[in-house]
């Protein structure tokens, strides 16, 4: 029951800082500029070719749908990684620059609950965050273009191709699409995370783990690298994109899951061992 | 209530501590004193937790912190020299989020100890418009929230008024007087820490140089205020007697020593004697002279 006070505490703070506010504001300026693109001419044409060459109709698949699938991937990618990286780079390391946690040390709190504390509202920030992108987008959307038509997906880094003329079932998609995305951001925070628990500055945690994500990103970029892509952080981030696919391949998605579960236990691990053995000077 | 033993701390094989001892019997306030780096700060963050100790361990009503944190600081307050709140939320809801990390948010409690420290009207109003007094109040209020027994005390008058000096110090004698709450007081503010103290403990260079009661000291060895002329000449004669000078003007006695003697032989060597009064020594005296090597280690 404490741990839930001590939750609601630590999610009041994340959401009374201004910056945190502004993130939103951000990331809905966002994706206004993706829907003004999407309602220019040229855009047009070019999806119209895309779908068209693909036997589809134009008028199903230029849609509210299909323009939040863009808009999730496009903001989750462009602006996502660095405000992300930033919330939880600041979690622990930005109240140490600030002297809060001298204060809360001064309290008969373990470090261990502390830091799962501090996790758990990471986790709950970044995945609820990525809803609130979607429904925001997909309002943005509606008012734009109306809610009928399908879904259209292209995504050729991973080989995923699909279309979904039905609403229903485009949406049913969607909202999974939202939850893998959700669950692998959780990555990404899991990694500035931990680097928040070490003697940095806020700033470093952040910038460490968007050059980390980066240079993972170029690498499996490179064809040497292509047989062992599945070993790339961002290449399992990748895999909500399975859930867009015609016939969900649930091995795949669980494996890739798993590893990021894995991944971020030991990324927290480590975080804490860190933060464990570290003096902290009134 | 609390005990510190022979605590060792380095950092970076500088050391902060060395062998570090006290005891705080409850109910009693506990000075610890010494310069910058000394050594006091290192000791309360090795009571607090935040610091491993290299050697030694730390007591709280018989819990070892180091084994045992939560269970020991249970009953502990603490209050920083410039608190750190979190300044874009209210007095108020940095009071829920703190006594949330100890037993819970009890609201009731919170009240009381709010307009006990005077902070009711500007309690929902954001910390970043609190004055440097008002976050002192603050960090009071959380410190008391849940009743705690043992407060620890981090300079926590500096950067206040004379007036704001004295409420926090009457303060504090009337919850020790109410509660029976043992403090112990980190500062360098020595007349502070004479007002308020029962004991003190000086640390230099993280050994602790000195030990004993206000008291002891105060009425210790007597001292004595001289205008001596030539100065150089009469403080030879003083130190030829057994006399110590504690400072320009200042001598102190063995109690066996008569200042009639000492003004006799002093007027016989051709030094005039404009004044010689006793004064009480005070905790500076002492500090002084220790800093200056002159004290006796115990």
């Amino acid at each position: 029951m404490i741990f839930f006070q001590q939750l609601r505490g630590e999610l009041r703070k994340l959401f009374a800082r201004p910056r945190t506010w502004m993130g939103y504001g951000a990331f809905l300026v966002m994706e206004a500029v993706i829907l003004a693109v999407y309602k220019l001419e040229r855009s047009q044409q070019h999806m119209r070719g895309l779908v068209e060459r693909n036997g589809l109709e134009f008028g199903t698949y230029y849609s509210s749908l299909t323009i939040t699938f863009t808009i999730m991937l496009l903001s989750m990618f462009l602006l996502g990684s660095i405000y992300f990286a930033l919330v939880a780079g600041d979690i622990v390391a930005k109240e140490n620059e600030d002297g809060n946690l001298r204060m809360v040390f001064a309290r008969p709190i373990t470090r261990l609950r502390l830091l799962a504390v501090k996790y758990t509202a990471v986790c709950l920030y970044t995945f609820s965050f990525v809803f609130f992108v979607g429904v925001s987008g997909y309002a943005m959307a509606v008012a734009a273009v109306g809610w009928e038509g399908g879904l259209f997906v292209m995504e050729p880094k991973m080989k995923v191709f699909a279309a979904y003329p039905d609403w229903w079932e485009g949406a049913g998609r969607l909202v999974l699409a939202a939850g893998g995305i959700g669950i692998s951001m959780i990555t990404l925070s899991s990694i500035a995370f931990m680097f928040s628990c070490f003697k940095i500055k806020p700033a470093a945690a952040t910038i460490i783990t968007l050059t980390i994500l980066f240079v993972d990103m170029i690498l499996q970029g490179f064809p040497f690298f292509k047989p062992y892509e599945s070993w790339f952080v961002t290449w399992r981030m990748s895999a909500w994109v399975f859930f867009m696919e015609q016939h969900i391949s649930w091995p795949k998605i669980i494996e890739s899951y798993a590893f990021l579960l894995g991944l971020n236990a030991s990324l927290f691990t480590v975080g804490w061992l860190a933060f464990q053995t570290r003096d902290f000077k009134t | 209530m609390l005990e510190a033993r022979e605590l060792t701390k380095a950092f970076g094989g500088k050391p902060a501590l060395r062998d570090v001892s006290f005891k705080l019997e409850k109910g009693e306030i506990y000075g610890l004193l010494g310069h910058n780096g000394a050594g006091k700060s290192t000791s309360l963050g090795i009571i607090l937790g935040m610091v491993a100790p290299d050697g030694g361990e730390v007591f709280i009503d018989g819990v070892s912190v180091q084994k045992n944190r939560g269970k020991a600081l249970r009953k502990v307050g603490a209050i920083f020299e410039a608190p750190a709140f979190y300044d874009y939320m209210s007095g108020w809801e940095n009071l829920k989020i703190l006594m949330g990390y100890s037993s819970g948010f009890d609201a009731k409690a919170a009240r009381e100890v709010v307009e006990r420290v005077g902070l009711t009207k500007r309690i929902t109003s954001k910390v970043r418009t609190y004055s440097h007094g008002m976050r002192q109040r603050l960090a009071l209020a959380q410190a008391l929230l849940p009743e705690p027994e043992l407060l620890l005390l981090d300079e926590p008058t500096d950067g206040l008024d004379p007036e704001g000096i004295k409420w926090f110090r009457d303060f504090i004698l009337q919850l020790r007087e109410e509660r029976g709450m043992t403090v112990l007081f980190n500062s360098h503010l020595l007349a502070e820490v004479e007002l308020m103290c029962d004991r003190v403990a000086i640390l230099r260079e993280g050994k602790r140089v000195f030990e004993g009661s206000v008291n002891s000291f105060r009425d210790g060895i007597p001292c004595y205020q001289v205008t001596l002329e030539p100065w150089e000449k009469g403080a030879e004669i003083v130190r030829s007697l057994g006399g110590e000078i504690i400072a320009p003007n200042r001598i102190s006695l063995p109690a066996a020593i008569d200042p009639a003697q000492i003004i006799e032989r002093l007027v016989q060597s051709g030094v005039k004697v404009r004044e010689l009064a006793r004064i009480r020594r005070s905790l500076e005296d002492l500090y002084m002279e220790i800093l200056d090597g002159k004290g006796s280690p115990n």
